[in-house]
């Protein structure tokens, strides 16, 4: 199969692209056996930094490396403004959906969105009906994916409401790069991305009333895969890193236990999922919570980043209608396009995804990761007719979408250099104003042809540059 | 109808508990059924009663000084209006359409649910597939646990009003109609106690209408609510964590009678 795709450092003609110029000499300068050496020694510092990911599905539950691939995806500065407006009101529109939807539902009563496919929805928490969060802000952090199609235009693939992670690699890719090649970044303007700690750690002592509020980070612990990423994001900011076992709940308030007795806890940047947070309100077998927390929360006694029940706004099966809530709640055009979608829980869509499957991206409206897609065009004849068994057995769980012909960025291969598909996940600060680091952390897929970036399906990562234009007439 | 209520539970430890913390849903409210004319909660703490997700009194009790036991007391007077077959609600039911872990409907249930209501999606509807569970599932106390099912409850054809309410949620909410449960007490004019209960509530033509499977009733005239929710882990009266304590002895006493009207007036 023969596809146009959108390279982001050669145009269709192989001419390189402006923004690319200075890397591309710098490329052609550098001896490869320098070159080589140096890629070898980010591998090591890697794997000494301990930037590792836990793989799910693996029997062995082994620690990998996330392969850092050392040619960076660059993005010129005019563009980036423009992803950078798109961000912002998209999440934006979708903190204000969430205020909304636990609140007035003004947007339910204009027949915008149907009632039933966000308050049965699994996302949905009743715990938070007419509950009222300091500056309205649900989200506080979070990861919009983003692709380019063939013809180089911005598509958001899905909002990260929860917990979204991978910001502990893009800084760190950063890190890396500066390191093993100082001269690229003496050479141009490289917009710098080191504040986001700084940033982090602002936004989530704004979600408090208090004015310096005491702020944790909550791990599930050192089992979870992104345990790497709390643990750095806790150092980075200077907060304490804490499991539910170091809090406990009294009297309406959350406490952590130190060596020097109690200590209140204004802030919990949490990153395990709603569901583990309080084992006497959610599920009982959870270890990972804190008893009580709930009750805490509601009392207004704690603020939690991000805000419980964000998942009703960032399931596949509310995504086709974030261009809507852009319309409905800023009076806007949505700057970045939603890539069409096929909701299966509609009898007429589900006929089109059957009779197309070959040639679409089949997603579970709950999944995350890249666990349980299908990518008909990549699929097998036995892959598909399971999946087909699947969307007849349970419809509403899916979603379908044409299969993106995803940009390719030069990457370093067994062979030597290879375009492979890439997307990028900027993070979005929601505090006193909505905020991004310039970029965001690049994903690629290294195996050939593959459209799936995602780390825990064989995907690796790239440093993210916004580069200065360069101007003709200058 | 007066209900006069008595409701004691003691839990004792092998050892001592460093730590606990109770959900305890124990006090009844307002509403267009029932009166609360009187209530009290004996703690062995001052706690601040809120608002939990649904709309239930909460207490949270929080120990965190070493102890072997917890008392627990709620007493009080309720007037139920036995005209009164449904709530009305400002909230959207449509929350109570998503299963639950406890809740999930296998194909049996939805199959069951199938058969006793076929296209019907009313009150008399639902009325067979309560008569159709109460059948199937006898009653027999100590059969089931806290965490089973109704998809378990339903297979092994046995269980409480527990199971009998998770099984009526299953099977309607298959069906596409909200349902909830309901926690409270329930008087009985045998000798056998059956005090604290559980049953089921389903949203039909905008109000909330009553189904005890376990009694085969659809009017409220006995029951006292203390609270609601999508299952039993929402609405259930104590749910709690501790550390440290061993293994732990309950003990719970309820009494639930007619007030004679005359006492109650003095009051």
């Amino acid at each position: 199969m023969d596809r146009k795709y959108y390279d982001e450092m050669y145009d269709a003609q192989g001419k390189c692209r402006p923004h690319y110029l200075e890397f591309a000499r710098w490329l052609a300068a550098i001896p490869p056996e320098q070159l080589a050496q140096r890629r070898r020694e980010a591998d090591l510092l890697f794997h000494r930094a301990g930037i590792t990911f836990t793989l799910y599905g693996d029997e062995q539950g082994t620690e990998r490396l996330i392969p850092f691939d050392t040619i960076p995806r660059s993005i010129p500065a005019s563009e980036w403004r423009m992803v950078e407006r798109g961000c912002i009101q998209r999440v934006q529109a979708l903190n204000m959906f969430l205020a909304d939807l636990y609140h007035e539902q003004r947007i339910i009563k204009a027949g915008i969105i149907p009632a039933e496919q966000v308050l049965a929805n699994e996302g949905y928490q009743i715990a938070m009906q007419g509950l009222n969060l300091h500056r309205d802000l649900y989200a506080h952090i979070a990861g919009v994916d983003l692709v380019r199609d063939g013809d180089g235009s911005y598509y958001v693939l899905e909002d990260n409401l929860r917990t979204p992670s991978g910001v502990s690699y893009m800084l760190e890719d950063r890190k890396m790069m500066m390191r093993l090649f100082p001269e690229l970044f003496a050479a141009q303007r490289i917009a710098p991305i080191n504040h986001y700690p700084n940033l982090l750690l602002e936004t989530l002592k704004t979600s408090s009333p208090l004015d310096n509020p005491n702020v944790v980070v909550l791990t599930p612990g050192r089992f979870n895969s992104a345990y790497f990423e709390h643990a750095f994001l806790s150092r980075e900011m200077g907060v304490e890193l804490v499991e539910g076992a170091d809090l406990f709940v009294r009297d309406d308030k959350v406490y952590m236990r130190t060596t020097a007795g109690a200590k209140q806890v204004d802030v919990i940047y949490r990153r395990l999922d709603d569901d583990f947070l309080d084992p006497l309100a959610f599920n009982p077998d959870s270890m990972l919570g804190v008893p009580g927390l709930l009750s805490a929360y509601r009392s207004g006694h704690v603020v939690l980043a991000n805000a419980i029940g964000t998942g009703v706004a960032d399931d596949k099966s509310t995504y086709p209608y974030v261009t809507e809530m852009i319309r409905f709640y800023l009076d806007e055009e949505p700057i970045l396009k939603n890539v069409p979608t096929w909701q299966c829980s509609k009898p007429a869509d589900l006929s089109h995804v059957l009779a197309n499957l070959g040639e679409l991206v089949v997603k579970e409206t709950q999944g995350s990761g890249g666990y349980g897609m299908l990518v008909g065009p990549a699929a097998s004849k036995a892959e598909i007719e399971d999946f087909r068994a699947r969307l007849i057995a349970k419809p509403e769980a899916y979603i379908a979408q044409p299969t993106l012909c995803l940009s390719t960025c030069p990457t370093f291969v067994e062979t030597g250099i290879a375009p492979r598909h890439i997307d990028l996940r900027p993070f979005v600060l929601s505090g006193r104003e909505v905020r991004l680091v310039p970029g965001g952390l690049t994903r690629v897929a290294l195996r050939e042809g593959s459209l799936v970036v995602n780390s825990s399906q064989g995907g690796g990562t790239k440093d993210t540059w916004v580069v200065e234009d360069l101007k003709n007439a200058e | 109808m007066r209900l006069s209520i008595s409701h004691d539970t003691t839990y004792r430890y092998d050892s001592q508990v460093r730590t606990s913390i109770q959900y305890l849903r124990l006090t009844p409210h307002d509403s267009e059924r029932q009166r609360v004319l009187n209530w009290q909660l004996k703690l062995p703490r001052p706690v601040r009663a809120q608002l939990d997700p649904y709309g239930n009194i909460l207490h949270v009790l929080t120990m965190d000084e070493p102890h072997e036991s917890i008392l627990i007391g709620a007493s009080g007077q309720v007037e139920i209006d036995v005209l009164c077959e449904s709530e009305h609600e400002s909230q959207s039911a449509l929350p109570f359409l998503r299963f639950t872990h406890l809740t999930e409907a296998d194909p049996a249930l939805r199959e069951f649910a199938q058969l006793h209501c076929k296209k019907r999606r009313d009150r008399s509807a639902l009325i067979d597939l309560m008569h159709g569970l109460h059948g199937h599932i006898s009653y027999l106390t100590g059969s089931t646990a806290v965490e089973t099912s109704a998809a378990e409850a339903f297979a092994g054809q046995q269980g409480v009003c527990q199971d009998h309410a998770h099984a009526f949620l299953a099977c309607a909410r298959s069906l596409g109609i909200p349902a909830r449960y309901a926690s409270g007490y329930l008087y009985t004019d045998s000798d056998d106690h059956l005090a604290s209960h559980a049953w089921a509530e389903a949203w039909l033509e905008g109000a909330w209408y009553s189904f005890d499977v376990t009694n085969c009733l659809t009017k409220p005239e006995r029951h006292l609510k203390l609270a609601i929710g999508r299952d039993y882990l929402d609405a259930c009266p104590v749910r709690g964590m501790r550390r440290g304590g061993g293994t732990e002895q309950m003990h719970a006493h309820v009494e639930v009678e007619v007030a004679p009207m005359l006492q109650v007036q003095q009051q």
